[in-house]
């Protein structure tokens, strides 16, 4: 008996380190390229390659870093259809891809880059977050090492994120922007009218609160999802170019149209228009409320529209309306919107092939831009040629409220750096649980400037 | 054997190893946060020599909300020795009594430490969750509606809530170390006393609790350093939020290195963290001198 105890949990012992090291080697992260369909580029290189021109013949190796883990990630379709054909058209150019998750990205870029380890090119968001790595000098002027045409499609409107001291270091492929998702089924079941204007949005979360209804969900725990609501009510009141502004430290918070966007918030807090626990949701928790039918309204990026769309995650595909942020009676900022281009790549300043790198990172952005577009992750930041393409219908919704636009502000927390975004995020939850006022708002935020 | 231990040159070459992987993995990175708590330094930019001037903001309360943090810390501090080490010592005198059952509710108190800090912290978030957690429709069946609140997202409930979870997870741990503790007492003393006729009081007042007193140090010291540098628990549950209140200086230490990238600030806290739990580690060493027993 003792014998056969000792032989089962010795087998018991084997078999679950056989699982732990499944576990291990399945779920570390690809260091290779992860679409098998794309034959390593044979590297006996037929000389015929003329198209590319200057130095194409030497072999050359190049490391990039991004985020795009999950395979079915609308960029990460996009880069990884763009990275096949790089390598069909550069056969003497070895691409090493390492992709990190998210937040770990973040950490894992500042570290690299502070010790000068950075990979040739890396994924990187604009503004505020690359500020420190251009400031240090750590980041390649791109236009340095770019043919003069090269960047003739892109919109150089979208690219302001990505341009210091008027130089331009990196280059974004789409720009997303702040839509409230609006489930008609919903509104027509209590009778409510989706919402233009500000004033229909109180009516409409007035019935939906008769009915017992959450009318806007969002995930105020990750605080970025309350800080949309405050800085578009801010683009109301105070326009994108006074947004601006501010941000660079130009202009004053303390002023009546910011007291204005915060009280807008407040008055939304007020009337019941998010969960009274919504300080305790994240992101992931406020999003299904609307993809289970379960929420009428979201205020989130475009990028939400695909999996709005996806009927695998969403039992509210097809029934959802796209919407600016409603607007104000008279108000002469209702066509504006939150978002831009935040997402790019950059290429850093202790990379050995410095054009083959800028070359990759224009040839990438400007084919993502359409393939991310396709994929309904957002506005292209590049003139693309999309004809005899199927655009899904919310996405194109969307598309047509952008090609509206008369301004964009980016996310605050994106704009800013340091210490500012805690500040800024402490400040707009403490708005969300009613614990300052919209002058003390103000006051406060001008404190940063300060 | 002895003549070998006693020579100099053998006890530098047997502790030499120990003493270069203590120095590498503890000794250096302590000195090195040292060193960075006196600098400004965002990672990327020039080191800045600042002096003191890191530690002196911590104590003018910069960043905001830092000293709240230590108050928080020093709650969670009290409560884990007044309410968590007298709970698991009563538990360990109960179940170490020979009752029927004792290796199964040993084990019992014992699952919540073995189980994954994070997987606890989302057990927990599913109790508390406002809508369709355990705890508020468990109030709902009990006809208390008027005492359902959204636990982890009200700033007047927060603190309680997650404090209780990391009071609670580890009252198993202790228990483990208590019980085993007095297993080791000789049967007979606790046998004399019986003839004697003390009752189970008695001899838990007179020779059980003072017999265990070094595990009941080990305990307390245990609980009162862990409370300090919590993190895990509150980072899971919370995230420092809502507004504020559930912020330990760890949390902020955490946003200050990572997100702010204010690496001189964020070292002083380390170093802040260090200094707080030395003293008091040395405060409880003098403070249970006194005592020692043995049988």
């Amino acid at each position: 008996m003792g014998g056969f105890n000792k032989k089962t949990s010795k087998i018991v012992t084997l078999l679950l380190c056989f699982v732990l090291m499944l576990g291990v080697v399945g779920c570390g992260q690809s260091k290779d390229d992860n679409n098998p369909s794309s034959p390593s580029t044979s590297n006996d290189a037929t000389n015929n390659d003329t198209s590319n021109g200057t130095s194409e013949e030497e072999k050359v190796t190049l490391e990039v870093w991004h985020l795009w883990t999950t395979e079915s990630d609308g960029n990460a379709v996009s880069f990884n259809k763009a990275l096949d054909e790089y390598r069909a058209d550069h056969p003497n150019v070895t691409v090493n891809i390492d992709a990190t998750e998210n937040e770990a990205y973040k950490t894992k870029i500042k570290t690299a880059i502070s010790a000068n380890e950075a990979p040739d090119v890396f994924f990187t968001w604009g503004a505020g977050f690359a500020q420190p790595f251009v400031d240090a000098d750590k980041v390649a002027k791109i236009t340095d090492y770019l043919p003069d045409d090269a960047l003739a499609n892109l919109n150089m409107a979208s690219a302001n994120n990505f341009t210091y001291d008027d130089g331009l270091y990196g280059l974004p492929f789409i720009s997303w922007v702040g839509i409230l998702y609006c489930n008609q089924e919903m509104f027509d079941d209590v009778g409510a009218k989706v919402p233009d204007t500000y004033d229909e949005l109180m009516t409409a979360i007035e019935a939906f609160n008769a009915k017992g209804i959450v009318p806007i969900t969002v995930g105020a725990k990750d605080a970025w999802n309350a800080m949309f609501f405050q800085n578009v009510a801010t683009i109301r009141t105070a326009g994108t170019d006074l947004s601006t502004e501010a941000l660079k430290k130009n202009e004053s918070y303390d002023q009546q149209v910011f007291v204005d966007g915060a009280q807008m918030v407040l008055d939304m807090v007020e009337a019941g228009a998010f969960d009274p626990s919504a300080l305790g949701f994240t992101y992931d928790e406020a999003k299904i409320a609307l993809l289970n039918g379960e929420c009428p309204m979201i205020y989130q990026g475009s990028w939400l529209a695909s999996e709005i769309q996806n009927p695998e995650l969403s039992l509210v595909s097809n029934k959802v309306v796209a919407k600016n942020f409603p607007g104000l009676t008279g108000g002469e900022y209702n066509k504006q919107f939150l978002g831009g281009a935040i997402d790019g790549l950059m290429v850093s300043n202790t990379s050995k092939n410095k054009e083959v790198a800028a070359e990759f990172v224009a040839y990438i952005t400007e084919r993502m831009a359409k393939e991310s577009f396709l994929q309904g992750a957002g506005i292209p930041a590049w003139t693309i040629d999309s004809t005899g393409e199927t655009v899904d219908p919310l996405v194109q919704q969307i598309v047509d409220l952008a090609s509206e636009s008369e301004g964009y502000v980016v996310a605050w927390d994106t704009f800013l750096s340091g210490a500012d975004v805690s500040t800024h995020l402490d400040l707009v939850q403490e708005l969300f649980a009613q614990t300052i006022t919209a002058e003390e708002f103000a006051k406060k935020m001008q404190e940063v400037n300060e | 054997m002895n003549r070998v231990l006693s020579n100099k040159k053998t006890i530098l070459i047997f502790v030499l190893p120990a003493f270069v992987f203590f120095s590498l993995i503890i000794i250096l990175p302590i000195l090195y946060s040292g060193y960075l708590s006196t600098i400004e330094w965002n990672g990327y930019s020039e080191k800045i020599f600042v002096g003191l001037e890191n530690f002196k903001n911590l104590f003018a309360d910069f960043p905001k909300g830092f000293t709240l943090g230590v108050k928080n810390s020093f709650l969670l501090a009290i409560l884990s020795v007044f309410v968590q080490i007298p709970l698991s010592l009563i538990l360990a005198l109960v179940i170490s009594k020979g009752i029927k059952g004792e290796g199964f509710f040993r084990t019992v108190y014992f699952i919540p430490v073995i189980i994954s800090t994070t997987v606890i912290g989302q057990l927990w978030l599913k109790i508390y969750q406002p809508k369709y957690g355990v705890l508020n429709y468990l109030l709902a069946q009990l006809g208390l509606e008027n005492l359902q609140n959204s636990w982890l997202a009200s700033a007047e409930t927060a603190l309680a809530c997650t404090f209780f979870v990391i009071v609670w997870q580890y009252v198993g741990y202790h228990m483990l170390l208590l019980y085993s503790s007095i297993k080791s007492i000789p049967k007979s003393l606790l046998e004399a006393a019986k003839v004697d006729g003390a009752t189970n009081t008695q001899i838990a007042r007179h020779i059980t609790i003072p017999l265990i007193a070094p595990m009941i140090k080990v305990c307390v010291t245990f609980a009162l350093i862990g409370s300090l540098k919590t993190f895990d628990l509150i980072y899971v549950l919370t995230k420092g939020g809502p507004i504020h209140s559930t912020e330990v200086p760890t949390t902020i230490m955490y946003r200050v290195l990572l997100t702010e990238n204010n690496y001189g600030l964020g070292s002083a806290m380390a170093i802040f963290i260090i200094i707080e739990c030395l003293i008091f580690t040395i405060l409880i060493q003098k403070g249970f001198k006194a005592e020692s027993y043995t049988y």
